[in-house]
């Protein structure tokens, strides 16, 4: 990687750190949302981009972080940071105990096996008394969206910190090997199914501190709020279109879509959700390998670019 | 005898949800595209089915040819325009635009239906008649009916006409085909059309007996998903007995723990699939 990207990554890390001391309550609300969802994306980039193992289950993790502080905060009235500790661990045995079987299964099965975790887990949460059941828990109140701002920010710098090490290491090398060909990673010594739940792991970790950030600072949780099946289609999505297996293409990708997201929505109401389906379907048919891939190399913002991409995918 | 009518009443929503994922099975067999939009277009073919009983008059049952006329040339529609595009692309991008196009179909819906609950409600739509101690609503059992008859149509045009020929063949191999003349963009087009076509039929079906909006797409997807997993994508009375397994399942699920646990069941049962013999499903594709 470039030197100028990284210095350009950290400036606009900084600058955004700042965003609070000027910005409207509205724009910093917006910010907590898209840093969350950005850190959603780019632990999903983890597994899914790296490995190439698409999960559509990660959302559990986030249900379980966000339990996980809940629970801790209101029945045992532990302070913030344990219960985030309490989140992150369930999280992580929840992808050791749901990652060891269903790891095993390869390519799209992968993704079909994790496509109803979040529904069975929904149902489990919503008849756990610990958990309130159906109605859920109100969290203690905290008016103080700077920090809940720069906790995310600090989050989303640690994960892309954490996938900038995985994409330079033998770690990810061997995360590469397996999304290419896992048979032949296999030969070259990489221990895949070890490589693949630590990789779920990792992603769980992070997936769980946003979702206890995001219970506290919205400080009421239930099943369908901590399980909503529609986070993991939308961390896809923006990892996804921002560019899978690259350190910063989910960050760039989860703050477009989050920003054309909320322009649409205060222009038309009704009608932005129908133009987000637009941008997908139009993303995936001109530029299949997410935007990091026109913007590695400015040469390929032309028209000519656009077409070759949709030469070699249609029949 | 509760549980036999349990039974009963799993059975005969079991055949609807095997038609719902027959057209599924079908597309994704032949194409290669997991169709994350199919529930949608199963809701769309349900919306058809109940204008056209509502401002038309058409009994539904009729309006089921004329459903999956519209759905066909909607399906037909979508993979000529859009979806050949990417049919060569990774699954992952095939994924991400049929669940594009899913997000579309939903909220037009809304723009155009609204989002209030509709059924479709004929005059005989609460008739039952008894056998043997045990109540069989008429709908239902004319909806099992409509299922296991298509899915026969389905075989015998897979099996033994010159289409489910080129349509296995392309499955199989799709250079071998071509160079045999078969047009790909042609016959994948027709392919999804017809598993449109199907899942209107099963949309109809579906609004007269539970409720239809815009947004029951994702569930009917999902179900979908699961039910093709477990009948395999070759032959189709396969699917309509994995549907009927999944819906006896669920209404034995519903019975004796709770019916808030019907979605961990059918989750349940597809992860078994999967683990314990994942060559099944690895042939089946």
């Amino acid at each position: 990687m470039k030197t100028r990207t990284l210095i350009l990554a950290a400036a606009v890390a900084v600058a955004l750190a700042f965003v609070p001391m000027f910005g409207s309550d509205v724009m910093i609300q917006f910010g907590i949302n898209a840093l969350v969802l950005a850190v959603l994306a780019q632990s999903w980039n983890i597994l899914g981009g790296f490995g190439g193992y698409v999960s559509f289950g990660n959302s559990v993790f986030y249900g379980l972080g966000t339990y996980g502080t809940a629970i801790a905060m209101t029945t045992y009235n532990l302070p913030f940071g344990v219960g985030l500790v309490i989140g992150v661990v369930l999280a992580m045995l929840g992808a050791a105990l749901v990652g060891v079987p269903i790891l095993r299964l390869r390519g799209p099965y992968f993704a079909i096996a994790t496509l109803g975790l979040n529904g069975a887990m929904m149902a489990i949460f919503s008849n756990l008394p610990i958990a309130g059941t159906n109605i859920g828990l109100v969290l203690p109140l905290t008016r103080n969206d700077t920090m809940f701002y720069e906790l995310s920010l600090a989050l989303l710098v640690a994960c892309t910190l954490t996938v900038f090490w995985i994409s330079r290491s033998r770690y990810g090398m061997g995360l590469i090997a397996i999304r290419e060909d896992e048979d032949a990673a296999g030969t070259m010594g990489v221990n895949a199914t070890l490589y693949k739940v630590t990789a779920l792991i990792l992603a769980s970790i992070f997936t769980a501190v946003a979702g206890g950030i995001h219970a506290y600072w919205s400080t009421f949780v239930d099943p369908a709020s901590a399980f909503d099946s529609t986070l993991n289609v939308r961390m896809v999505i923006m990892c996804v279109f921002g560019g899978p297996g690259t350190v910063f293409g989910p960050v760039i990708g989860s703050f477009v879509l989050s920003t054309v997201y909320e322009v649409l929505a205060a222009q038309i109401s009704t009608a932005a959700a129908l133009l987000f389906g637009v941008v997908i379907v139009l993303a995936v048919i001109f530029m299949p390998r997410g935007l990091a891939d026109i913007m590695r190399d400015r040469a390929n913002f032309t028209l000519r670019y656009f077409i070759r991409n949709i030469r070699e995918n249609r029949l | 005898m509760v549980l036999a009518q349990i039974l009963l009443n799993g059975v005969l929503l079991g055949g609807l949800y095997g038609l719902m994922a027959l057209g599924m099975a079908l597309v994704w067999g032949v194409l290669n595209i997991v169709n994350l939009s199919h529930g949608a277009l199963i809701m769309v073919g349900g919306y058809v089915v109940y204008y056209l009983f509502t401002l038309a008059g058409i009994d539904p049952f009729l309006a089921l040819p004329i459903a999956m006329a519209v759905m066909f040339s909607l399906g037909f529609a979508l993979q000529w325009g859009l979806l050949n595009l990417v049919v060569r692309s990774k699954m992952l991008n095939t994924l991400l635009i049929t669940f594009g196009l899913d997000v579309v179909l939903t909220f037009t819906a809304q723009l155009l239906f609204s989002a209030d609950f509709r059924t479709i409600n004929p005059s005989y739509a609460g008739a039952n008649f008894a056998i043997g101690g045990l109540t069989v609503p008429t709908v239902r059992l004319a909806a099992f009916g409509v299922a296991v008859g298509l899915a026969t149509g389905i075989w015998v045009l897979l099996n033994k006409l010159p289409l489910g020929r080129a349509i296995r063949a392309t499955a199989q191999n799709l250079t071998a085909a071509r160079l045999y003349g078969v047009n790909p963009r042609m016959l994948y087009a027709v392919t999804f059309g017809i598993g449109a076509a199907l899942a209107g039929a099963a949309g109809g079906l579906y609004g007269m007996i539970s409720n239809l909006t815009p947004y029951i797409g994702a569930s009917l997807t999902a179900k979908s998903f699961v039910i093709a997993i477990i009948g395999g994508l070759a032959n189709p009375f396969n699917v309509i007995l994995g549907g009927i397994f999944v819906g006896v399942a669920e209404a034995v699920t519903a019975l004796y723990i709770g019916p808030t646990y019907t979605d961990v069941i059918s989750f349940g049962l597809l992860v078994a699939v999967l683990v314990l013999r994942p060559s099944r499903a690895v042939r089946a594709a």
